[in-house]
């Protein structure tokens, strides 16, 4: 592995040099592949973010079992990046990896639309019987093509700051604070709204609109898009309701004006400026890393009010790989009930197979979270994946997603009021989606 | 030379050439190489200002002429980025949108007063600051390498800075106004400050620079025309407006065009200013250069990205005519006014 | 030949003149050579605190950057913002020459830079010199292209650059960077403006006579003339190809980046760390700033010297 960087730095230098002596037709053309040297096979593994599948340790052991495999792992750190990235060099052919993630909001797109770029992984009897009907049917294409194998899932709960919840006169244990809201979104804002006018002064209830916004629409099946693959999201009750229950929100003043994963947004995740945010298994690790020794033992997690899938991601394999059936070996192991059980106890990515969830319920019930108050996560996630809804995907499910979003920090924000604030939104997402 | 040139350059050149006879003498041989010579004289001063110019064109063609082109001509088509090679007529659908394109209006005005917030200043300021390092002093050198050390720094370093600087709750920016009794002013989402936050990253990068080519074109200006203004009585202010600025007009007009195209090319402040194409939550600062990479690379609509593009250059064209007629103007009158001097 | 003075082109008037083979002769009393040359009013201590203050805001955002480099993301997060030093400097250098692929961007960028600015000086000066000084039939029109090319907005380019690109199979490869960026409109525009002065004629004909080819001519009269503008546009051409923005990030990803690509990955991460990021930027800045304060001096004195169109 330490030689790895060095090699791939002379061969640029390699390029560069020739580029500069105008003998560019003497370039190699493609980086995708890798080498095969004396029976090595090398596998490139394009990944988004913090991935996880390295951190767990999984291509390691993978490479001990597999004596002929070399796995490299390119990760570029935001998702929006890495996805324009690949749109643009899946019609050609070059600079893709052999296999390429892909997140649950760009499924749809990548499966239905862009098929042809990607293997069918019934060519290679792939078993996808194990993972949730829902997560397997998001990567099926209308006429039957397997293009993805899920990785994990985000079933949702909510996180939130014991300390002031008692500052506030509110319940602090996660059963009594779960039954705070349980089964209702109104609930929750309700007593946002008990939180503002007991709690402390600077602390606000939430982190974002955003982030309710998408905490509510991810509880319901039809959001963007309806079940004739239709633009419907001026419509749709999830947006409608999901909408309204943010715009409370942000007309109680309660949350604290940013969007999420701005740099400002981390700031007051550090510095604890809310007393809830939506918690996706994910969202756990991010907290504890942002907020660090300050933040140590002052937050539990509780229930959300309504079930409901945050992110989650596919492993795809694509047609330009020279090594399909060894990449198409690789990503059913990654993904398979063992290894998903494995990336869960390491680093919290809840599984998105049934079967390791069924096989493994000792272990993945008995996972806890310290940073959490030890908060038995394994069985409170087990719980919040019962009743995740089958969402409906469509193609640009993203764009008009973040387009709602920053319309309702718009009205946060600028003083919009909510129909002012919808026109806005409607226009800016239409015009997005015209062709 | 020159004499081999008029004699050497018969026009007989293209007709027999003489059979050279088994008892050729050596001032044949020296005739056929001085006609060689010649021949390949002419050649040269024919052959070579093109040889010189073709590189450049050779790569402005590949690289800057066969893109313009072909924008043009994928801005009359629906094509999309996941498969550019697939296009579909749409004739000037794509341009006629834009004039009821309200984002796009939004963007042009945007681009238009980010450019007027960060060039007015800055080009201010490096004048003041021109005047003052003209000044007999200490330090001279210290103070114009120090000047210049911002344009070093990338647009990207210095706007992942400055965000942070302007961030609302713990943003230093806000931190100082606070200190003063000024209430923290959100430099992300308010339009206005959204605007002027990165009307000062673009002043800082590029006041020191303007300044040196002020200072430049100020020590280039005759003495003695301070001389007679002082022997006038003005004083120094009034040197600076009626003996200085004149002098420097060419220069500020220059100046102000290269900050003109600058400002309109603007791109990588507001894209790395809160890290989205999107300008603002309600596109408060996107620029052009930004609403076209949204269109293109977020929405993957390349014809209409192209055609954004295509306008972005058709505004620039205009500026330069501009700019042309301007620079014709004030050389005539500058001519004018030095022959009647 | 090279010990010929280079004349400074007029500085005051960068405006083009398409017929003017004939150097256009610097006015007479403009005192030139000596430094000193203006009116020289003594600075008063006015003039040396509006001038600190200016200071202070030039280098302020650098060491700052340098300060947040030297702290933790919680630390950061904190008020008061930090104004002193911290501890963790190596910690998060380390993390962001690692993270962020600095050692292979820093490589790169100096790779492409380096091609770029060659070429750029190179081209330019060959053909700032025809343009200049040799007659030749076009000549008008090319030249007009040229000023017109200088109106191209780089972002127009890049829908079909990156098709060509992709044809070529050079995504995320150097060329892809290095090739389009090789010549440059203002690069040729500027060597010409130069020239026009700077290049006695009878230099070129005395030359001529000498029996020299146009290349021989271009080696030992012209290079020699054109050097210090040569050395200008070769510090702009890097400091712009250096932090070139726009089509890196569009042409390369994080997987083989430069330096501009490399940190706006830094900047947009899942769980970023701000002291991390500024590391980087610090990285990414510091090899400029290194090059600044040892050649400062010859670099200001190149822009005001050479010439002033930027």
């Amino acid at each position: 592995m330490r030689t790895t960087p060095r090699t791939r730095m002379t061969r640029r230098a390699a390029v560069g040099t020739a580029a500069m002596m105008l003998a560019v037709t003497a370039c190699s053309s493609s980086d995708s592949g890798g080498g095969d040297d004396g029976g090595q096979i090398t596998l490139t593994v394009g990944v988004f973010g913090q991935f996880g599948l390295e951190e767990a340790g999984l291509y390691e052991e993978y490479m001990e079992l597999n004596d002929n495999i070399v796995i490299e792992q390119t990760s570029v750190q935001e998702n929006s990046d890495y996805y324009a990235a690949l749109l643009t060099r899946l019609p050609t052919g070059s600079g893709l990896m052999d296999i390429q993630a892909v997140e649950v909001g760009n499924i749809y797109e990548v499966t239905n639309e862009l098929g042809q770029y990607f293997v069918d992984l019934n060519d290679y009897d792939v078993d996808t019987g194990h993972f949730m009907d829902w997560k397997a049917a998001q990567a099926t294409s209308e006429d039957g093509r397997v293009v993805g194998l899920g990785t994990d899932t985000g079933p949702m709960g909510l996180c939130y700051r014991t300390d002031y919840f008692e500052e506030a006169g509110l319940p602090t244990d996660r059963e009594e604070v779960s039954e705070l809201w349980a089964g209702s979104w109104e609930d929750y804002i309700a007593t946002g709204e008990q939180f503002m006018s007991d709690g402390p002064d600077d602390v606000k209830w939430v982190d974002s609109p955003g982030g309710v916004f998408n905490a509510v629409v991810n509880g319901y099946e039809e959001r963007f898009y309806n079940a004739a693959g239709e633009v419907s999201y001026k419509e749709s009750q999830g947006v409608s309701d999901a909408w309204d229950i943010a715009m409370r929100a942000v007309d109680g003043e309660m949350t604290t004006k940013q969007a999420q994963f701005t740099p400002d947004w981390e700031r007051s995740v550090a510095n604890g400026d809310f007393a809830t945010i939506s918690c996706p298994p994910w969202m756990l690790g991010y907290i504890a890393d942002k907020s660090g020794d300050a933040g140590k033992g002052l937050w539990d997690y509780a229930a959300a009010p309504q079930p409901g899938n945050w992110g989650g991601s596919f492993l795809t394999v694509t047609e330009a790989s020279q090594h399909k059936e060894e990449a198409v070996k690789l990503i059913e192991w990654l993904t398979a009930p063992e290894q998903q059980v494995r990336l869960f106890t390491e680093r919290g990515s809840f599984p998105s197979s049934e079967e390791a969830i069924a096989n493994s319920e000792d272990e993945i019930q008995g996972v806890t979270h310290d940073y959490f108050a030890d908060a038995p996560i394994g069985e409170l996630f087990t719980q919040a994946v019962d009743g995740i809804p089958t969402l409906i995907v469509g193609p640009r499910d993203q764009v008009i997603q973040e387009g709602l979003a920053n319309g309702l920090l718009a009205a946060d924000t600028q003083g919009l009021d909510g129909d002012e604030a919808w026109d806005a939104t409607v226009r800016s997402i239409d015009n997005a989606l015209d062709d | 030379m020159t004499t081999d040139r008029t004699n050497a350059a018969p026009p007989a050149e293209g007709g027999a050439a003489p059979r050279p006879a088994p008892d050729a003498t050596a001032d044949e041989k020296e005739l056929r190489r001085r006609r060689r010579r010649s021949w390949r004289y002419r050649m040269d001063t024919k052959a070579s200002p093109y040889g010189f110019v073709a590189p450049f064109f050779l790569f402005f063609g590949a690289f800057g002429l066969f893109p313009l082109l072909f924008t043009g001509w994928a801005a009359l088509h629906r094509v999309r980025l996941q498969n550019p090679g697939e296009m579909e007529w749409a004739g000037l659908h794509n341009f006629t949108r834009l004039l009821s394109d309200e984002f796009f209006w939004n963007a042009l005005a945007n681009t238009f007063t980010i450019g007027i917030l960060a060039t007015v200043p800055q080009l201010a300021m490096a004048l003041g600051l021109a005047h003052l390092l003209n000044y007999k002093m200490r330090g001279q050198n210290f103070f114009r390498v120090v000047m210049l050390t911002p344009y070093a720094t990338s647009v990207a370093a210095a706007t992942l800075v400055f965000a942070i600087l302007y961030g609302r709750d713990y943003g230093m920016i806000n931190w100082a106004l606070d200190l003063v009794g000024i209430n923290p002013v959100d430099w992300k989402n308010n339009t206005w400050a959204s605007q002027i936050a990165i009307s000062t990253i673009v002043i800082w990068r590029w006041t020191g620079y303007n300044t040196l080519i002020y200072l430049a074109a100020m020590q280039a200006v005759p003495r003695d025309l301070y001389e007679s203004a002082a022997l006038d009585g003005a004083s120094p202010w009034k040197q600076f407006l009626h003996v200085t600025l004149p002098s420097l007009r060419p220069t500020i007009l220059f100046t102000v065009v290269v900050s003109t195209i600058g400002a309109t090319q603007l791109f990588g402040e507001p894209l790395l200013f809160a890290g989205s194409p999107s300008g603002g939550n309600q596109n408060q600062y996107q620029t052009l250069g930004l609403y076209m990479y949204e269109m293109g690379w977020m929405n993957f609509n390349l014809g209409r990205a192209s055609a954004i593009a295509w306008s972005m250059f058709l505004l620039l064209i205009l500026i330069g005519l501009a700019y042309w007629a301007v620079s014709k103007w004030i050389t005539r009158s500058t001519g004018g006014r030095r022959s009647s001097r | 030949m090279s010990t010929t003075t280079p004349v400074t082109p007029e500085t005051t008037t960068p405006v083009l003149e398409l017929d003017g083979d004939k150097p256009r002769t610097p006015p007479r009393r403009a005192a030139r050579g000596g430094s000193g040359a203006g009116r020289q009013m003594q600075a008063g201590w006015v003039t040396y605190t509006i001038l600190a203050v200016f200071v202070v805001g030039s280098l302020f955002p650098l060491v700052w950057t340098a300060i947040a480099a030297s702290h933790s993301n919680t630390r950061l997060a904190q008020t008061p913002p930090p104004f002193t030093f911290g501890d963790r400097l190596w910690t998060n250098l380390d993390q962001a020459w690692n993270t962020g692929n600095m050692g292979l961007a820093l490589f790169n960028t100096m790779i492409v830079a380096g091609a770029i600015t060659v070429s750029t000086v190179l081209f330019a000066t060959l053909a700032g010199f025809a343009f200049a000084k040799l007659p030749f039939r076009g000549k008008n029109i090319l030249m007009l292209l040229v000023i017109g090319t200088m109106m191209v907005p780089p972002q127009l380019g890049v829908v079909p650059l990156f098709m060509a690109i992709a044809e070529l199979g050079w995504t995320n490869q150097l060329q892809a960077v290095i090739l389009p960026m090789m010549v440059s409109a203002f690069g040729v525009f500027f060597m010409r403006q130069y020239l026009v002065q700077a290049l006695p004629t009878e230099l070129l004909e005395a030359a001529r006579v000498d029996g020299a080819n146009s290349l021989r001519v271009v080696w030992h009269v012209v290079l020699p003339v054109a050097r210090p503008a040569m050395a200008v546009l070769a510090m702009l051409t890097f400091v712009t190809a250096w932090n070139e923005f726009f089509w890196p990030i569009i042409a390369l990803t994080q997987q083989n980046p430069t330096v501009q690509v490399a940190l706006t990955g830094l900047g947009r991460g899942y769980v970023p760390d701000q002291g991390v990021i500024m590391a980087g930027a610090l990285l990414g800045t510091l090899p400029l700033l290194i090059v600044f304060a040892i050649f400062g001096k010859q670099i200001v004195g190149g822009i005001m010297h050479g010439a002033l169109k930027g």
